[in-house]
């Protein structure tokens, strides 16, 4: 039982003969309601028009480029039980769950202990050294043990930090060529790669320095090199330089992190590829650079070379970019990209890198994408994989699963009683502000309080331009746990502010339940990063639409667009006109 | 080097007046001597001193509410003074009959998949993770241990508070185990409406003996178990004592008697000699023989506990009850004086009645109750005889002692009243 509707253009405001710029689906397409068909554009705005229903896509009625205005037709839709077939299925397999993992028997260490101490630190990360300095601050004997000559771990050293100082070079360039349309032109950029590189260190330097001096301060003892386990209460640290000592401790907050996923088939000895270490390093700005992994760091790189002047292709496995949120929230960030970079091929694969002399030839797989192409560097970051297995967790008896994460309780506990775990090595999301929330309730616990990790959302942030920012439950979420909810969303081609800094991509949207109780948002647009964490306060408080609507704001900012997205949902925004819908 | 001595655990008295000051700056005190002695509405006690030395400073005075923690004075220790007698074994150990708790072995966590006990196994997470709280009351509700799902929030729009959450706990520690009992809350009722009337706030003994009797009333499933002992030997002998003692100032009285005779029947049924643990799943068998005495005082029913009847002779415990019944109505008790009974005896005997019905005194798991003896002819196989018998309810836990055991117990105790050459057995 089907039959085929004719989907029209609804009511779109007062936009006439508008210009169709995206078509979002195609023929064969099986799409939700309130899925975007396609995107319009006036000189005003863009605006995405949703499907008024669910079904399979017949036939398409419009071509880019087509003016459309109210009631022009724009596909032909089957609609019939049929079409909720798949999305069953979709749940059924997420269901399987993860076997238990079984735990391993521990060693026994009967040898002699180098330094004793109440509690030892696995790790120096963010995670690691806020851990070791709240149970230092509750009393405890610490030792901090980490690896490399610098403390901070992956976010200080090669992560966050230096992937900022570079991102805010990028913006100030990217600005800077963008004014010359509103008639202020600055000449091309002279680049100095030696001193920007500098700059970078010198952010990295002055933060891990301070951080020697809190640990100083806290009297927290640090071990530098490699820990693994030999007992449940030792850990075995070995130096650059060969020489091994033992720590022997009452508790342990292992914070021992994650590491770059390395493909097997990539040719690692070639100085050409990169890994987000490597790539922070900017040797040199290649003139074509292959990013593999549409995910946060990528973009977030492909952001900085892009900048410097690489012509940039981004290839992703995935059917989107930055996979886990919304396809609205990432549309403009994509479409923006998308006239930059050279190339941005998803649902693709790179199943080769050969290096040759004058380049590193890529095999691709995928439908848009060449069958091989050549780069002067490429950068391969899709994803992190958790250290679990690389401390030799097994002769303490603490449990690691396949992947290489440790499991724990909400006390961030481990199977074995007095050892904890933290961070990146216990699950996702692998984010600095998760595990330094961890590493406090940890060392909490070890210092005799309740504690628990009872936070109810870790916000996401890509550092992209536009900045994409999210936190709480997705649409996509929401739509596959069966969670009703509705949204208000406000496009910031109507906030004054983002007008006036020269852009109009962004968006703001937020999601609530039957109880009008904020669950979700997510934002898109510049500084994206800092707004959601009103966002974020207005969930773990409980906040509802009325609460954020009936917030006073300051005009004109970008933050306004937050308090308009509730008023747009609760039907009392005036700087946009939205119709109430019941 | 001067040292804060602070008022120790003292059970559960909060905020006392110090009634009294026993030391001054200067003075040298031996370990265990009294420092101040602190009175609430139920007893008072003197706090002695954990260590021996030099008072430095005084740091409270008379009239000041004082708590566990709070600051008595400053005082220099002596080095050589201390040697603390070292402390006698001064309970055997309870036994407590469970499975013996598996020693934890050299830390070789089972290699199978590892099923712990979380301390929050109670806590219903998913409604935790969707309660109305901030992060503040969720951190408060951790602390406690309360699942924030099943408290009730009084914010606007139905936010639990801080205070919500005392509340839920304080409610929670008021019910008696097991939950609400689902009765109707009784009905407010103005009284006036039938007469003149006076409104007369309960003492703080009422309040709490109240509370004690109600939970024991509705959480312990209680039998009583009726029966008569002949006495008329008893008091024969008795009153011969009596008068002999009465010159030395001292009474004997037919409840030393019993309490003899209700150690000895301990001994026979030692379950009597018994409490069940909170968790309800073992019994603790006791090795002591300490008998409450409920004592009618003008503010209220206490039961200070006679320690060691086992080893007293009646002339001991007839001493030692003059003293306590004194102390009980001076109320001067001390906590440590009303805890630790094996079984509790409540005696009416020289007021009236004929039987009653005790509430058993938890965590006891039996309490006799005595009425007033009554010369009554009674069969001797040929003819009627004159004996004075006494009426004796016995009280117990179901859950601990049976029926049968019960008629064992008070016709045992009968046996033995009845013919106290026994209680030399």
């Amino acid at each position: 039982m089907s039959n085929i509707i004719e989907i029209k253009v609804p009511n779109i405001g007062d936009f006439d003969a508008v210009e169709v710029i995206e078509i979002l689906v195609n023929v064969g397409d099986s799409i939700n309601v309130e899925d975007s068909l396609i995107s319009v554009e006036s000189d005003k705005a863009s605006m995405e028009i949703p499907a008024p229903q669910a079904g399979v896509v017949k036939e398409l009625l419009v071509s880019l480029g087509d003016n459309v205005s109210e009631g022009s037709a724009i596909l032909m839709l089957e609609v019939g039980a049929e079409a909720a077939a798949p999305q069953a299925q979709e749940k059924l397999a997420e269901t399987t769950a993860p076997t238990a993992v079984p735990a391993p028997a521990a060693a026994s260490y009967s040898g002699n202990v180098d330094v004793s101490t109440e509690v030892v630190v696995l790790g120096s990360g963010p995670g690691g050294y806020t851990a070791a300095f709240r149970a230092a601050d509750l009393g405890k004997k610490v030792v901090l043990i980490e690896r490399y000559q610098s403390i901070g771990g992956v976010c200080l050293n090669v992560g966050c930090i230096p992937s900022k100082a570079l991102l805010h070079t990028a913006q100030v360039i990217n600005e800077a060529e963008e004014f010359a349309e509103i008639g202020v032109a600055f000449n091309k950029p002279e680049i100095d790669l030696d001193k920007l590189r500098g700059h970078k260190d010198k952010v990295v330097g002055k933060l891990t320095g301070g951080l020697k001096h809190l640990a100083k301060q806290r009297k927290v003892k640090i071990v530098q090199g490699y820990g693994k386990f030999t007992s449940p209460n030792s850990i075995e640290v070995e130096a650059e330089d060969g020489s091994k000592q033992v720590v022997g401790f009452d508790n342990c907050i292992i914070a021992a992190g994650s590491r770059v996923t390395k493909l097997p088939f990539i040719p690692w000895d070639d100085p050409r590829v990169m890994d987000s270490t490597d790539a922070l390093e900017i040797q040199e700005v290649p003139k074509r650079l292959l990013v593999v992994g549409g995910g946060i760091i990528g973009l977030e790189m492909a952001t900085v070379y892009d900048a410097l002047g690489a012509k940039v292709t981004v290839v992703e496995l995935s059917p989107g970019l930055i996979p886990g949120v919304d396809r609205d929230v990432v549309r403009p960030l994509e479409r923006r990209i998308k006239k930059k970079y050279e190339n941005i091929y998803t649902n693709t694969k790179v199943t080769a890198i050969e290096p040759i002399d004058n380049g590193l030839v890529c095999s691709f797989e995928g439908k848009d994408a060449p069958e091989q192409d050549t780069f002067d560097r490429v950068l391969v970051s899709i994803g992190r994989t958790p250290n679990g297995k690389l401390i030799d967790a097994e002769k303490a008896g603490v449990a690691v699963n396949d992947w290489g994460f440790i499991e724990v309780d909400k006390q961030q506990r481990t199977n074995v009683d007095h050892i904890f775990a933290i961070g990146d090595v216990v699950g996702q999301p692998m984010l600095a502000h998760k595990a330094t929330h961890e590493g406090k309730v940890a060392a909490q616990n070890i210092a005799g309080e309740k504690s628990f990790f009872d936070a109810r959302t870790i916000p996401s942030v890509a550092y992209t331009d536009p900045e994409v920012a999210w936190m709480g439950k997705t649409e996509e979420e929401c739509k596959k746990e069966g969670i009703s909810y509705h949204k208000g969303a406000f496009p910031w081609a109507a906030s004054g502010r983002s007008l006036s800094i020269g852009r109009d991509e962004g968006m703001t949207k937020v999601l609530f339940d039957d109880d009008h109780k904020i669950i979700g948002a997510a934002i898109v647009g510049t500084n994206a990063g800092e707004l959601i964490a009103e966002a974020v306060l207005a969930l773990e408080l409980g906040a509802d639409v009325e609460d954020i609507a009936l917030t006073i704001h300051p005009h004109p900012t970008l933050s306004e667009t937050f308090n308009f997205a509730a008023e747009m949902a609760e039907g009392t925004c005036t700087d946009l006109y939205a119709p109430k819908k019941k | 080097m001067s040292k804060e001595i602070l008022v120790p655990n003292i059970g559960d008295f909060d905020k006392v007046e110090v009634i009294e000051i026993l030391v001054a700056a200067g003075d040298t005190i031996a370990v265990e001597d009294s420092l101040i002695s602190v009175e609430s509405d139920k007893a008072s006690m003197e706090i002695p001193a954990p260590e021996a030395g030099v008072v430095k400073e005084i740091k409270l005075s008379l009239g000041d509410m004082v708590s566990e923690g709070s600051l008595i004075l400053m005082l220099e220790p002596s080095g050589e003074a201390t040697a603390p007698v070292a402390e006698a074994p001064a309970k055997q150990e309870a036994k407590v009959e469970s499975a013996p708790v598996a020693a934890k072995p050299a830390p070789a966590p089972a290699p199978q998949a590892p099923v712990k006990q979380s301390p929050t196994a109670k806590i219903d997470e998913a409604s935790f993770s969707k309660a109305y709280a901030t992060p503040s009351v969720r951190k408060f509700a951790r602390e406690l241990g309360v699942d924030l799902g099943q408290v009730d929030g009084t914010g606007r729009k139905g936010r639990i508070s801080k205070d919500d959450v005392q509340g839920f706990v304080k409610r929670a520690l008021s019910q008696p185990a097991g939950g609400g009992l689902g009765v109707a809350p009784m009905p407010e009722i103005d009284f006036s409406q039938w007469g003149e009337i006076e409104s007369k706030p309960l003492s703080k003994i009422n309040k709490l003996t109240g509370q004690f009797l109600h939970r024991n009333w509705v959480t312990i499933p209680h039998v009583t178990q009726f029966d008569e002992a002949d006495i008329t030997d008893m008091e024969t002998f008795r009153k011969g004592m009596a008068a002999e003692y009465k010159e030395k100032g001292i009474k004997i009285t037919p409840l030393v008697f019993m309490m003899k005779a209700v150690v000895s029947a301990l001994k026979q049924f030692p379950r009597f000699n018994s409490s069940l643990d909170s968790s309800g799943e073992n019994l603790i068998m006791k090795s002591y023989f300490n008998v409450g005495i409920a004592i009618d005082t003008p503010d209220g029913l206490v039961v200070p506990v006679v320690q060691d009847v086992d080893r007293k002779s009646l002339v001991d415990l007839a001493v030692e009850l003059g003293e306590i019944s004194v102390k009980a109505r001076e109320k001067k008790l001390k906590p440590s004086d009303m805890q630790g009974g094996s079984i509790t005896i409540s005696s009416l005997g020289g007021i009236g009645g004929t039987k009653f019905t005790p509430i058993v005194n938890a965590p006891e798991v039996a309490i006799l109750g005595v009425s007033r003896s009554k010369m009554q002819p009674v069969w001797n196989g040929k003819e009627f005889e004159p004996r004075l018998m006494l009426p004796l309810s016995l009280s117990y836990d179901h859950r601990v002692i049976d029926g049968a055991d019960g008629a064992r117990f008070t016709s045992f105790l009968s046996r033995v009243l009845s013919d106290t050459r026994r209680l030399l057995l």
